[in-house]
Parts: structure tokens; C-alpha cells; sequence
């Protein structure tokens, strides 16, 4: 039991240090988070607002399709993402295989169903009389989409935290599409299961203590923004 | 001189699934008055309120404002038509910014606060202890009264309410007949409000309308029976009472399942000269203020029947609420819808 007791101290050395492969992957990771988490809140939002907002034919079954999504393993989107970007690939003339672009890219379509279905559950269930009251105090169609959007604003909160949670936590896509180089695609997640392969524990428990501050930090701002 | 027509509806229909909750051939509603709408639960009145709030539109017909066909998220209506819903929605925010709201996405920010101050006054609420509340820290009447400031502030052409004082005390129901009447005579504001409440209905409106099974009639409340209705043999209906009285009306043409019985053709009994004689019981007189009758609502077991009697009547056969009489007319007097 000694190692995981000395892992924690020399974590905190690491961290204190100003370890040079320890922050790259915490860089790493906030970019591509960061990045992934924008495209698929962009997207995410107006069509989890349209899906909730209008009745159309087959919204049922897009539906059924997005709760799936939902549910996607990460080395699933990881080999299609590759499969698409590696150099034989459709888009390999980009030259995103085995970079943070690529990694995003794979975390914005793991992100996106949950974002989305997570938004469209909470507009359909927002008060009917909204609308109705938007709609006969003049709003357009615009102000419509912004006001639905902020009253619900917990429920999207929440759909942000999630999808944040599932990109945070992954593995598959940025083992497969970043390919896990050291001081340019390695993520928290990635140095973790390698740095636990390798024995060396330390550092995959100061980066787990990192991915668990960014939780805390990430929540504790959710908090702060609900009671604004 | 002709009165100016805010509102013509023409041969509108509207349907919920295969259900139609309104059927209106015409309909004007004069620009500057205040129509009542008066009618049972699912009659058709707030359909009737949300069509003429543009806030959906008809499964058929065509709705005119100042004389153009408009449409839904039409920009000549949308910033001057507004309705207050029977439970009203307000934002999450704060009452300041509630009231807000309207003005905001109209781009006029003018003068907010003193605005929201005459707003808040209007409904008699205190700027000073109110403006900052939450939507959640506000009861039911106080919302209500947010809701109806919300709207008078946009100074609306139209303003449509639907049932404003269902769940308000005596005093914020006389702030809002206060406020809504302020709003015809100050900005020549168009009023069409649906409440149950007809004492205060009657008490506001210059004339109102009456709503059935989504039928429209002009000539305000009418004594509406619902089927089923058993044949006779000589060309009638007849409509069992609990207690055993009969009701005999002249057999519908077609179909028709619902009776109507003008409120003008009802008598209360002072010869034997009807057909139909209900014993019945007095429950409400109301007098209207522009009005020189008194309309009268008589219970007779499950029905409910309105006539309208002159003062002098009243006082001649010593009519007062809680007195049984006997309601008397004739057969022929039905209308089917």
C-alpha cells in the first residue's frame, strides 16, 4: 500500500515542480476540451432547440437516434474519426491525424448527442405557456430561441457538465486519434493509462488529482452560476 | 359614422386534431371597446383570444386587423396586439426585468425605470418593494398583476385577457378593471377579455359575446342545453330533469345535438301560456352599468338559464335572489347548433 501513499507525495511534487511532461499533457487536455466543448455547445444547442421546440415527422425517431448517440463508445468514434482522417481517408489531405485538431474532432462528435438530446429533453419540457407569453409580448423568432434557451438555462447547464464529464474522462479517441505522443498529443487520460502501465504511479495520480481539481473547479462554477 | 373595425373574422375555423373548437362566420370587434367573453370551460374562448393574439393561426379562415389580413409573427401586429394568459408565465428573472422584457426586444429603453415604476402603480404594486423581487417570491395575485404590468407597458392596441381575475382577491380584481379601462381611455387601447367571473365581466365591458361549443353569439350569454336529447312522436324532443321535469323542444332539422334558447324569448311565469313551465330557483341578478336590465340566472336542477328583466319587473313580482319561480317558453323558441 506504500506506492499509492509515496504516488500522492511525489504527485504533489510534480505538480509543484512545474513538471514539463505533466502540464503538456494538462495543456493538451484543456485545449482539446476547450475546443471540442465549443463546436459541440455551437451545434448542439440550436438543434437540441429545434428538436424540442417544433413537432415534425420523425422527431420520435431522431430522438430514439440521439438517446443512442449518447451512449457511443469512445474507441468507436476514435476508429471511425481515424478512419476518415488517416492518410488514405477522405480527409487526410487535412493532416489531422495524430493531432489535438484531431482529437477535438472525434470528442465534438462524442459531445454533441449529449449536448443536444440533453437540450432538446429540457425544451420539450419547458412550460407551453413560454412560448404563448413570448410570442404575445412581441418577440421574434430570434428572441424566441435566446429567451427559450436562457429559461432553461439549468437544464443546458447540466447538458454542458455532462458532455464536459464524457470529453474530460475518454480515453479511446485520444489514444487512437492523437496517437499519445509525449509533449504534443498526450492528454491527462492518455499519460494516465500509460503511466500506469509503466509502474510509475506518481504521475498518474497527479494527473488524476489534476482531472479531479478541473471537476471540482468545473462544478463549483456551475454552482456559482445557478445562484446568479 | 361608421365605427372603426379593429377586428373582422371571417369564416374561421379551428380544429384540435379532429375536434373543432371554433367555428366563427363573422365577427367585428369594434377599435376602443371591451368585449366580454362569456362561456363554459372549453367553450372556445381562449382559442378565440389566441387567434385574435396572432399567436397561432386558424385551420381555415381568414382574420382582418384594421383591415388587413394578417398573420402569425406578422411585424404590424406583433408589437401591438398582447395577451394575458389565464395562468401567466413570467420569465426567471427578476419583476424589473420582467416588465422589461416587452420594451427590450422592441429596442426602447427609454425612460425604464420611471416606466416600470407607472407600470407597477398601474397594478398597484410599489416599484420600491417589488422591482427587484424573483418570479418565485411573488403569490399568484402578485404575479398576475406583473404579468398584466408587463403588458401595459407596451401601450398596446390591442390587449386581450383571459380570465385576469380568476385567481386575484376583490382588490387587485377592481386594479385591473382600473388599469384595463385606463388603458381603452388613455390610449384607445381594444379590449377583449373571457372571465367567469360575469359581475365583474359585466361591470368592465361595453358589450360581450357568448361562446358555445365553439359557436359565437352576438347578443351576449344564452341558455345553452346540451343533448341527448329523446324523439316523440309529434315532432319534438324532450330532455328528462333530474327531478323529473320536462323540457319539450321542436325536433332539430338535422343532427344537431345542442339547443339554444335566446335569453329574450325566457319569461318568468305570470300566465299559462307556455309550453314549458321549469320550476326553478334565482341564484344571481347582475346589473350592467351601461345596461337597463338586469340579467337574472335562474338554476333549474342541472340547467342554468339567464333572461333579462327590467327594473320595474323585478320590483312588480318581488324577484330576488333565492326566490323559486317558474320559467316559462315556448317549444318553438329553440335554436339547434
Amino acid at each position: 500500500m506504500d506506492f499509492i501513499a509515496t504516488g500522492f507525495i511525489k504527485a504533489i511534487e510534480l505538480l509543484i515542480s512545474g513538471d514539463a511532461a505533466t502540464w503538456s499533457a494538462i495543456l493538451a487536455t484543456l485545449k482539446v476540451s476547450t475546443c471540442s466543448m465549443a463546436f459541440s455547445l455551437g451545434a448542439g444547442l440550436p438543434c437540441g432547440f429545434l428538436i424540442g421546440y417544433f413537432d415534425f415527422k420523425g422527431k420520435k425517431q431522431l430522438r430514439t437516434l440521439l438517446d443512442t448517440l449518447l451512449s457511443l463508445p469512445t474507441v468507436f468514434i476514435g476508429l471511425v474519426v481515424y478512419a476518415f482522417i488517416t492518410h488514405r481517408g477522405p480527409l487526410g489531405e487535412f493532416g489531422f491525424l495524430f493531432t489535438l485538431t484531431g482529437i477535438a474532432i472525434g470528442q465534438t462528435i462524442l459531445a454533441f448527442p449529449v449536448v443536444t438530446a440533453i437540450t432538446a429533453a429540457t425544451i420539450e419540457g419547458m412550460d407551453k405557456e413560454l412560448k404563448l407569453t413570448l410570442i404575445t409580448l412581441g418577440a421574434g423568432k430570434r428572441n424566441i430561441l435566446m429567451t427559450c434557451l436562457w429559461e432553461v438555462r439549468y437544464g443546458i447547464l447540466a447538458a454542458g457538465v455532462m458532455a464536459y464529464g464524457r470529453v474530460m474522462t475518454e480515453v479511446g479517441i485520444s489514444m487512437m486519434v492523437g496517437g499519445n505522443i509525449k509533449y504534443n498529443t498526450r492528454t491527462i487520460t492518455t499519460a494516465i493509462a500509460l503511466e500506469t502501465n509503466k509502474g510509475q504511479f506518481a504521475d498518474g495520480i497527479a494527473l488524476g488529482l489534476v482531472l479531479m481539481l478541473i471537476a471540482f473547479i468545473v462544478n463549483l462554477s456551475v454552482s456559482f452560476l445557478r445562484k446568479q | 359614422m361608421p365605427e372603426a373595425v379593429a377586428y373582422q373574422l371571417k369564416n374561421i375555423r379551428h380544429y384540435y386534431e379532429n375536434t373543432c373548437a371554433l367555428n366563427v362566420d363573422e365577427l367585428q370587434i369594434a377599435k376602443g371597446s371591451i368585449t366580454g367573453l362569456i362561456g363554459p370551460n372549453g367553450s372556445g374562448k381562449t382559442t378565440l383570444l389566441k387567434l385574435l393574439a396572432f399567436a397561432m393561426p386558424p385551420s381555415c379562415g381568414d382574420i382582418f386587423y384594421n383591415g388587413k389580413k394578417e398573420g402569425c409573427f406578422s411585424p404590424v401586429v406583433r408589437s401591438k396586439i398582447t395577451l394575458l394568459t389565464q395562468k401567466p408565465y413570467l420569465l426567471k428573472r427578476s419583476v424589473f426585468e420582467n416588465i422589461a422584457y416587452g420594451l427590450k426586444i422592441r429596442k426602447d429603453c427609454r425612460n425604464l425605470d420611471s416606466r416600470i415604476r407607472t407600470a407597477l402603480a398601474y397594478v398597484g404594486l410599489d416599484h420600491a418593494q417589488f422591482a427587484q423581487r424573483k418570479w418565485h417570491q411573488l403569490s399568484g395575485g402578485e404575479a398576475q398583476r406583473v404579468a398584466m404590468a408587463a403588458r401595459l407597458i407596451l401601450k398596446p392596441e390591442v390587449l386581450l385577457l383571459d380570465e385576469p381575475v380568476a385567481s386575484v382577491d376583490t382588490q387587485s380584481a377592481r386594479l385591473i378593471r382600473t388599469a384595463s379601462l385606463n388603458a381603452r381611455d388613455q390610449w384607445g387601447t381594444t379590449l377583449v377579455i373571457a372571465s367567469h367571473d360575469l359581475q365583474w365581466l359585466y361591470s368592465i365591458s361595453d358589450s360581450q359575446l357568448s361562446i358555445s361549443n365553439g359557436n359565437i353569439f352576438a347578443t351576449g350569454i344564452e341558455n345553452i342545453i346540451p343533448g341527448p336529447f329523446e324523439e316523440t312522436r309529434e315532432k319534438t324532443v324532450i330532455k328528462k330533469l333530474e327531478d323529473g321535469q320536462i323540457l319539450t323542444l321542436k325536433k332539430p332539422e338535422n343532427k344537431k345535438n345542442t339547443a339554444m334558447i335566446k335569453k329574450d324569448c325566457l319569461r318568468i311565469k305570470e300566465d299559462n301560456g307556455s309550453d314549458n313551465q321549469l320550476s326553478g330557483q334565482i341564484i344571481s341578478m347582475l346589473a350592467g352599468e351601461k345596461s337597463s336590465h338586469v340579467l337574472t340566472h335562474i338554476c333549474v336542477q342541472e340547467l342554468s338559464f339567464t333572461l333579462k328583466l327590467v327594473p320595474d319587473q323585478i320590483c312588480r313580482m318581488n324577484l330576488y335572489p333565492g326566490k323559486n319561480i317558474v320559467l316559462q317558453f315556448d317549444s318553438t323558441d329553440v335554436e339547434w347548433i
